[in-house]
Parts: C-alpha cells; sequence; structure tokens
C-alpha cells in the first residue's frame, strides 16, 4: 500500500511576510478577556469556599431547635461527599426518664448522611417508622450526643430527629459532590 | 463508575485551569511550575480514586484519562478552532527590535526569559533578535538577526 502524502503548502499565517507563525491576535485577544472573566470567576468561589458556601465554614454552619425546646441541634448544613462531621444534639433533663432518653432519628441520617458511630454508645436501638429509635443512659442532663457523618448521597438530604412525645425537628443538609 | 465520572470530572478541571494560567507548564519548568504540576495532580488524584485504593481502580482511573487525552488530542487535530481553545496559539513577543508590551503583560513573560531562550539560540544581547515567538506549549522561540 503507498503512502498518502500531498505537497507542502504555506497554510500557516506569515508575520511582516517573514516567518510562518500562525498568530491570530483577535483570538488571543478575545482569550485574555475570557481569562479575565475566568480569574474572576475563581477568585469569587475561593471567597465563597473561604466564607464556607461549600461546606467546612462559617456559612455552613447552623443550628436549629424544636418551639418545646426538646432538642437543640447543631450541624452543618452543606456537607462535602464522603467528608466527616459531627453532628451534635443537646439533649435537656425535660425528655431525660429513669435516667434514660430516647431518641428517633430518621433512616437518612444512616443511608445518605452515612452516620459512622453515634457517642456516647446507645443501650439500645430498635429500627421502626423509617428509622431509628435510639435509647441513651443520662446520669446528669443535660448531655450532648454526637453523630459522625460521612454522607454517601449526593444533593438534598431530609432528616429528622424526635424524641418521643415531643415535637418532631426536620433538617435541610445539602451534600456537595 | 464513580472513578470514571471523578476521572472526567478531574481532567477536564485540570485542562481548564491550566489553559488558564496564561503561563503553560511543561515547556519552562521554572520553580512555580513544579509547583503547579505536583500540587494540583496530587490534588486532584485523591478525588479521582477517593477511598478506593484497588489496583482496579487506579487501572480504570489511567485508561480514563488516557482515552480522554486521546479525543482531546484527536479532536485538535481535526479542528483548528478547537486546538487554539485547548492549546493555544503562538503569539509574538519581539517584532525586529520592538517588544509587543502589551502581550509581554498578558502572557506575564518578562524580558529575561526571552534573553534566557535568545541565549539558548547562541544570541549575546537584544539586538541579535529578530523574533521572539511564544509557542504554543509554552517555549520561546527565536530568529535571530540575519548577518
Amino acid at each position: 500500500m503507498p503512502l498518502q502524502t500531498k505537497p507542502v503548502e504555506d497554510t500557516v499565517p506569515k508575520i511582516n511576510n517573514e516567518v510562518a507563525v500562525g498568530e491570530d491576535l483577535d483570538f488571543q485577544r478575545a482569550w485574555w478577556r475570557v481569562e479575565r472573566g475566568i480569574w474572576i470567576f475563581f477568585l469569587v468561589l475561593i471567597i465563597a469556599d473561604l466564607l464556607g458556601a461549600f461546606g467546612r465554614g462559617w456559612l455552613a454552619k447552623a443550628h436549629a431547635t424544636t418551639q418545646d425546646k426538646s432538642l437543640d441541634v447543631s450541624y452543618e448544613r452543606i456537607q462535602r461527599y464522603s467528608t466527616p462531621s459531627i453532628l451534635r444534639i443537646k439533649i435537656p433533663g425535660s425528655i431525660v426518664h429513669d435516667s434514660k432518653a430516647q431518641l428517633w432519628v430518621s433512616e437518612d441520617l444512616v443511608k445518605s448522611l452515612g452516620n459512622q458511630r453515634v457517642v456516647p454508645h446507645p443501650d439500645r436501638s430498635v429500627l421502626g417508622r423509617n428509622g431509628i429509635l435510639y435509647t441513651f443512659p443520662v446520669s446528669t442532663p443535660p448531655m450532648t450526643l454526637q453523630f459522625a457523618l460521612q454522607p454517601t448521597s449526593i444533593g438534598t438530604n431530609h432528616i429528622s430527629f424526635q424524641s418521643p412525645g415531643f415535637e418532631r425537628l426536620d433538617l435541610k443538609i445539602w451534600v456537595m459532590p | 463508575m464513580t472513578t470514571v465520572i471523578h476521572a472526567v470530572i478531574g481532567y477536564f478541571w485540570l485542562l481548564f485551569t491550566v489553559r488558564f494560567l496564561t503561563r503553560r507548564p511543561g515547556a519552562q519548568m521554572t520553580p512555580f511550575e513544579f509547583v503547579l504540576v505536583f500540587l494540583m495532580g496530587g490534588v486532584i488524584i485523591l478525588s479521582i480514586v477517593g477511598n478506593d485504593r484497588s489496583e482496579t481502580n487506579s487501572v480504570i482511573a489511567v485508561m480514563t484519562v488516557g482515552l480522554l487525552h486521546r479525543l482531546v488530542s484527536a479532536l485538535a487535530v481535526r479542528y483548528r478552532g478547537f486546538a487554539a481553545i485547548v492549546e493555544g496559539i503562538p503569539v509574538v513577543l519581539l517584532d525586529r527590535g520592538e517588544w509587543r508590551t502589551d502581550v509581554m503583560r498578558k502572557m506575564k513573560i518578562q524580558e529575561t526569559d526571552v534573553m534566557a531562550a535568545g541565549r539558548v539560540k547562541g544570541a549575546k544581547s537584544f539586538d541579535e533578535i529578530r523574533y521572539a515567538i511564544l509557542e504554543r506549549l509554552g517555549s520561546i522561540s527565536i530568529i535571530k538577526q540575519k548577518e
């Protein structure tokens, strides 16, 4: 099979009719304008990140309380995929009975937000009502529970908490890719 | 699946960012470019492989990046406009004894960079350089004055 060839042509534009450079200053000037816009965009993204707009910062931190003050939750409303975070729930003395406190959490806490462990360790955990009912030992209320999260689902996640007989707290957490 | 998606995003995001760095790393490996190449590569690889350190995952990631590179190269050869976007175009820095100062400033090139390239070609001073051209890949080509 013969080798394919073609004659050499002067296809690369010359500068001053001397050197074949292929310069295109109109394209280059347009590129510089785009480049400037992109770097401003990058700067805005970095400032937003420093403020916590993409998680792990001031804007990401949130706090929610039920009206009856039965639950007080500190959490990150913006989290990152597969990145650890801590969700804290303050349990007041009003929901403690016989040195025990019960807390129901919706299943998304485990399924979507990847709950790794609960501190302190619950005495019992029972599956039901599309969630888990934990029973914690309480020696001196108030106590703080810590849920170690590591999200496994990108996007909006809805989670709920409730102490039986008290108000329910619904939270929305956005998980960044 | 996740590895492939992360590799695709990582590849194009890195290409996009490096393309907008003005002075392209690779041909001019000053300490600045070394920092960029190693740091960016190290950061992007973490999100591509994630927690999966298996051989399968690394092989898939490498194959995905390799295929993407081949695809981008093929498109750059086929379409001149695409090549200009991903690889850039040459620009003249020094034209017959005149600096193109706006080009130099925008491309973040110093006169010493041009003289360094000139010395490689045997030029002892700027008088001996007729054209200096910043090439697509970041190197500076020197065309000397006629004897």
